[in-house]
């Protein structure tokens, strides 16, 4: 592990056809803070966490996740992935989309389940357990996927766009959990274009047209 | 690969399933709406059936005439010639064994004294016995056999008239060489067996898999250590026990409701419709990379439907289709399916009639396996 990045991108670059979606970005990444890439709509933040959870291959330059150059299987269990869209089995229970994770990272079916009552609670849906997806608001989705991305007590988190179509109470209980999250010592990237959400963040990068244009650290601050 | 995470995956769809309703009612009362519909509305015409004939005809001196002729050889001259195509051999056993290896439907025999027999009946009608052509025929395609008896029978017909003798000609057409006493839902259950469990298995994979991209489970999975190759087998176990289910609901309902005969090994068709789920499964999975929502995926519909539902040799063999369009069944795998479920339930051939087909359909469910896979790996470029 390099001293302390958890994320260092070099050059990283990725072509759509014609379309450049990322161009030449540089980023590092401390472990164990939250860090905000900010940008309009099209400006690569999407494009820059799918490559560094190995769901694209870069065009060019290249990217490394705790020293390990991406795409790696072998650090895929280190790392949780928070999709944009919502993500779930929504015919399944919330339980059973919880333990289909647990099991895809080779947990065993007590360390699901311990697991699971911790998340539960975390996102306050212990009584909606056995309830499918489909009957669950579209806060309480938000919550449950957030739960499947951490089934795996990953080191490193990636959300793309968490607080996008939540209303402002759950967008604040958000910002607890993941200071909650950021205080157990894992690394959080995600991704917003909220201007108003960068001051909960530890550090901000901001994207426009696949670039980083600016860098900040920010002093947090709390209400 | 990891069994685990592909039972993972399967035991997903299954779950799913439990909470889903319509589609485990599409699952399984679609194939039996459809068994029912055709199997009693369908019947469809039957051209170029291979046929011996085994003609032994002597001939004779018809009253009064001093030229021999046979009768025989004016029945065969007046055959259809878009339903038969005729082939001759010298014995009969040779016959019988052509069909027995499947290369004709069946053999049409003309005994030694067939025009003799005709002439002494028409010299003194009070002679017992009839003069028969015998033919033994393969029922395992009902339509097809039928066919064949009423272009002998017509062919009979025809000759008698233009003769204009009244003798009783008969056709024995009793002596099944496969398929003894065959109807025609005992012909059409295996054929609408692999239709619908390729159509249903083609479509659902589609739509489910359309599905997991739009809605970003793909995804999430992919970031994880699943792999592709575990997402397909993870499919793939969950879809061959459906189409094994649905296989088990219909012939339940044939046996029960149709009383449908099955003389072959019944797991072996099971073996056959496992093999085309998965075939099937690859290619809605490969499809699904079409797609980009599920409307779109509908269009693919009349594509998967259509071709089957006419050149699979669910209602006419595919040796009936025109010689141009006969490439197009054998490149379609529920071909195969349809000709190895109906050759082990009705001639109850093993597996050594059934290799080709099972071969063909092994090639078609590794190669559609990993064009799947690699359709996934492809997303990540």
């Amino acid at each position: 592990m390099k001293n302390g990045h958890a994320i260092e991108t070099k050059n990283l670059t990725k072509k759509f056809g014609a379309f450049t979606a990322l161009d030449s970005l540089n980023l590092k990444i401390e472990n164990g803070a939250i860090h905000g890439l900010l940008g309009p709509n099209g400006a690569g933040k999407t494009t820059a966490i799918k490559i560094l959870c190995g769901l694209l291959k870069p065009s060019g330059g290249e990217a490394h996740i705790f020293g390990n150059k991406v795409p790696d299987r072998s650090i895929l269990p280190q790392i949780g992935y928070m999709p944009q869209e919502t993500a779930l089995y929504t015919e399944l229970s919330v339980h059973h989309n919880l333990s289909l994770y647990g099991e895809l990272y080779g947990m065993s079916r007590s360390a699901i389940a311990q697991r699971e009552q911790e998340l539960l609670q975390f996102i306050a849906l212990e009584k909606w357990r056995n309830e499918p997806v489909s009957n669950l608001s579209g806060g309480m989705k938000h919550r449950v996927s957030l739960a499947c991305s951490m089934i795996h007590e990953p080191k490193l988190l990636f959300l793309d766009e968490p607080t996008v179509g939540v209303d402002p109470e759950l967008r604040a209980s958000f910002w607890e959990y993941f200071d909650k999250l950021k205080a157990t010592g894992i690394t959080i990237v995600l991704t917003t274009h909220y201007m108003d959400e960068a001051q909960h963040c530890d550090k901000i990068g901001l994207l426009r047209q696949g670039r980083l244009i600016a860098g900040a650290r920010r002093r947090r601050l709390r209400a | 690969m990891n069994i685990r995470r592909a039972f993972s995956v399967t035991k997903r769809i299954v779950r799913g399933l439990r909470n889903d309703r319509r589609t485990v009612g599409l699952m399984f009362i679609a194939p039996i709406i459809a068994m029912c519909v055709f199997g009693l509305a369908f019947s469809g015409d039957v051209e170029d059936v291979h046929v011996v004939v085994v003609n032994q005809d002597e001939g004779a001196q018809a009253p009064g005439y001093p030229i021999t002729v046979s009768i025989a050889e004016k029945i065969i001259s007046n055959f259809d010639k878009d339903v038969l195509k005729v082939d001759y051999v010298d014995d009969v056993d040779e016959g019988v064994r052509r069909v027995e290896d499947g290369g004709a439907y069946g053999v049409i025999v003309f005994p030694e004294h067939f025009t003799s027999d005709i002439f002494s009946k028409i010299q003194n009608p009070t002679l017992p016995g009839g003069t028969t052509i015998q033919v033994r025929l393969d029922k395992s395609n009902v339509n097809v056999a039928n066919a064949v008896a009423q272009a002998v029978s017509d062919a009979m017909l025809k000759t008698i008239e233009e003769q204009g003798f009244e003798v009783p000609i008969s056709v024995d057409a009793e002596d099944a060489i496969y398929g003894k006493g065959a109807k025609f839902m005992d012909f059409f259950v295996p054929g609408i067996m692999a239709f619908v469990v390729f159509m249903l298995t083609t479509l659902l994979t589609l739509i489910s898999f359309v599905g997991e991209r739009t809605s970003g489970n793909l995804e999430r999975l992919q970031a994880t250590p699943l792999r592709e190759s575990e997402i397909v087998i993870g499919y793939a176990i969950a879809f061959s026990i459906i189409g094994m289910l649905q296989t088990v609901v219909l012939l339940t309902i044939g046996v029960l409701a149709f009383n449908i005969m099955i003389v072959g090994n019944i797991f072996l068709a099971f073996l056959v419709i496992a093999l085309l789920a998965i075939v099937s499964l690859s290619l809605g999975i490969l499809l699904s990379s079409l797609a980009k929502r599920e409307a779109q995926a509908i269009q693919f519909f009349p594509i998967i439907v259509l071709p089957t539902f006419l050149l699979a040799g669910i209602f006419w063999p595919v040796e009936a289709i025109p010689s141009w369009l006969r490439p197009l069944s054998y490149a379609i795998p529920p071909s195969y399916a349809v000709d190895a479920t109906r050759s082990v339930m009705l001639r109850g051939w093993g597996i050594g009639g059934i290799w080709v087909d099972i071969v063909a359909l092994f090639g078609f469910a590794v190669a559609f396996l990993g064009l799947a896979m690699w359709s996934l790996r492809r997303g990540r470029a």
